[in-house]
């Protein structure tokens, strides 16, 4: 049997997976990371992709164009941004019951305005046309490239989009002013205050920013992942983007790392489910038990970590 | 400011928030229903009245819904209490219906002990299981927010694993275990509703909790930590074993909850997805304020929405999700501590004044 999964596992199918899941986690992930730089803990971010994959995906059809499509996915992320930070920076509700009540409108309210617009329930299946997904990309020279180009070539244009920003959120958290603000705001509110950065305009920023990128995140599931969008879409990703900023210690390459641990966890998973003897529900809670385990180990080190400096 | 203002300003944002939350479904109804009247009627009044006399079953029926959620609800309240956002009641509440279950059909007990045995040991295994985000909190630092919201899909995969795998009762059409001994069954108050005893023993624990909340060292020492919790602990507080407790009592809570649930409304188990409850449960508690005994009353105005919704998706055709969105749009208004706030202002300085005029007139 072990020798049967390894075999599964050298393969490059299984290395493409491995991506393909990494990427709408990594998008989430990086959203948590830049609200959380900015002492805004994210946690609406299962909601948001929740409204951002269902109007990406009506956009795209509206239109007839993915282009569009993640655009105004893009756009729905940031007004429920706004949305949350009216409530949890203007009006002082708690950031995590803020984020709590996007999460609880995002899982039925989502299904009620499908209905609104579209007086379809539950999935837009019937809607989709080739115009409305993310074209898949084949990288010149790479693609050519034994193993390696199957693996990295052929995938989603925003799979490529979400280790770009990997590198571009890096550069805006560490090398521009608006970068240095959102540190200083998450760091230490009231120093940042008293040089002189507005500390709820940076905060805004910083969630709507997130707001932007788990709406790409929620585009990637419903215009290329699943093809369209369904009442489960999300399936705790926004969650897991939660955990894997917490593992990857709030940095954009450490939630990157983590993120593709848990593809790495999930697409073993797929593969598992095909051998004989393993239960595919069993094989359902390795993600995320993984998360849980990654999150204690790397909790033990923090605390190792801290005592040995005091 | 323990005064009539005060309390009279609390009873007037509850009322403009869960009228600005009404004034969003009306919105939405007029765009979405055909019969917009209808709609309205289904949704506010249907519920209590129809055909111009009280709907008793009905109203049965919003009472029965109320029970899994005041569990929650009361979960909830204690673990936000002491300032842990533990939101796995969840899963829990899952757990315990499916542990319930098994008790209940592969236990065979007396009558009359039997549904006890397998909620209190539902009650039991969800205690054990929100030890784990609660000792991760205490003894690692981690959050247990995260934690907690992961062990719900842990939960979930488990519970379905083992439900198709190992105790599904192949006779059926849909994945369900076998049915309960009537042994363990949870009796229907009045037939043709969902009301059931397990609502009476909702009200007990909501009395239990409240007791214990207000009228216990342990409630005392976790409202205090969720005040202040450095303050808590120099007060000689044990503060870690206080947090893990909170959680465990959450855990409890959920668990008897989601046994009472299956127990009471099903006569097999068939969850085949997280409940709902643990997030519901959520919204109760903040309509409640993390007040034990308001809990009933927060549960049952979500339950009279989530009937009034079920008929307007029934009568008027609008789906009965929108719930989530009045639902949410409530929530955030109540938890919004600065909403009316100038109003508030203009009632402290209201009361100063008043209080100066009448100290003048003593003297």
């Amino acid at each position: 049997m072990l020798n049967q999964l390894m075999n599964m596992i050298f393969t490059t199918s299984f290395g493409y997976a491995i991506i393909r899941i990494t990427s709408p986690i990594l998008f989430a992930a990086l959203a948590a990371v830049v609200a959380e730089k900015a002492g805004v803990t994210n946690i609406g971010l299962e909601g948001t992709m929740m409204f951002s994959s269902l109007f990406g995906v009506l956009f795209a059809y509206w239109t007839n164009n993915w282009l569009v499509g993640v655009l105004a996915a893009m756009v729905v992320g940031i007004l429920i941004a706004l949305v949350m930070g009216i409530f949890a920076l203007k009006l002082k509700t708690n950031i995590i019951l803020a984020g709590t009540a996007i999460n609880i409108a995002g899982s039925g309210g989502t299904i009620f305005l499908l209905y609104l617009f579209t007086g379809l329930r539950g999935n837009t299946a019937n809607l989709t046309t080739p115009q409305m997904l993310t074209p898949k990309i084949n990288i010149p020279i790479i693609k050519d490239i034994p193993v390696i180009g199957a693996i990295f070539s052929g995938h989603s244009i925003l799979t490529y989009v979400s280790f770009i920003l990997v590198i571009v959120v890096w550069i805006l958290l560490y090398k521009t002013a608006l970068g240095l603000r959102i540190r200083a705001v998450g760091e230490n509110t009231n120093a940042a205050d008293s040089v002189g950065v507005s500390v709820l305009k940076t905060q805004y920023i910083a969630l709507m920013i997130s707001g932007a990128l788990s709406g790409i995140g929620g585009a990637y599931m419903s215009m290329y992942y699943s093809q369209s969008w369904n009442t489960g879409i999300v399936a705790g990703r926004g969650f897991i983007a939660l955990a894997a900023r917490a593992m990857g210690q709030g940095e954009p390459v450490g939630a990157m790392l983590a993120s593709l641990l848990f593809g790495f966890a999930s697409a073993l998973g797929n593969k598992m489910e095909g051998l004989q003897g393993f239960s595919s529900y069993l094989v359902g809670a390795i993600p995320y038990a993984v998360t849980i385990i990654g999150l204690s180990i790397y909790a033990v080190t923090q605390l190792k970590k801290s005592r040995k400096k005091s | 400011m323990e005064n009539k203002h005060m309390m009279a300003f609390e009873f007037i944002r509850g009322f403009v928030a869960i009228f600005i939350a009404i004034l969003v479904a009306f919105i939405f109804i007029f765009i979405s229903a055909d019969d917009p009247g209808k709609a309205l009627n289904c949704l506010l009044i249907k519920p209590i009245i129809s055909n111009g006399a009280l709907n008793i079953k009905s109203i049965m029926t919003i009472l029965g819904r109320t029970t899994p959620i005041i569990f929650t609800g009361l979960a909830v309240c204690v673990m936000f209490s002491a300032d842990q956002f533990n939101l796995g009641a969840e899963g829990v509440t899952m757990l315990g219906g499916f542990i319930g279950a098994l008790i209940g059909i592969y236990v065979p007990m007396a009558a009359g002990i039997h549904s006890v045995v397998a909620v209190l040991i539902a009650a039991v295994v969800g205690g054990l299981v929100m030890i784990v985000p609660a000792l991760a909190k205490v003894k690692l630092k981690a959050s247990e927010m995260v934690i907690s919201l992961m062990m719900n899909y842990v939960i979930l995969y488990l519970v379905l694993h083992f439900l198709n795998n190992v105790f599904a009762d192949r006779s059926k059409g849909a994945t369900q275990t076998f049915p309960f001994e009537a042994t363990a069954k949870i009796g229907t108050v009045v037939q043709g509703t969902e009301l059931t005893y397990g609502f009476f023993i909702a009200l007990i624990a909501t009395v239990i909790v409240a007791i214990f909340m207000y009228r216990t060292r342990w409630g005392y020492a976790i409202r205090m930590i969720g005040i202040n919790e450095a303050f808590s602990k120099y007060s000689g507080i044990k503060v870690g074993a206080i947090i893990v407790a909170s959680q465990i009592i959450g855990g409890v809570l959920a668990g008897a909850g989601g046994a009472i649930e299956v127990l009471g409304r099903d006569i097999s188990f068939r969850w085949l997805d997280l409940p709902g409850y643990g997030w519901t449960g959520v919204t109760v508690a903040i309509l409640a304020k993390n007040n034990p005994i308001m809990v009933p009353l927060a549960a049952l105005f979500i339950a009279y929405l989530n009937r009034g919704c079920e008929l307007m998706s029934i009568y008027a055709g609008v789906p009965a999700e929108m719930l989530d969105i009045i639902q949410a749009v409530i929530f955030l208004f109540f938890a919004a501590e600065q909403f009316l706030a100038k109003y508030r202002q203009k009632l402290v300085v209201k009361d100063a004044k008043e209080e100066i005029s009448m100290k003048g007139e003593k003297a």
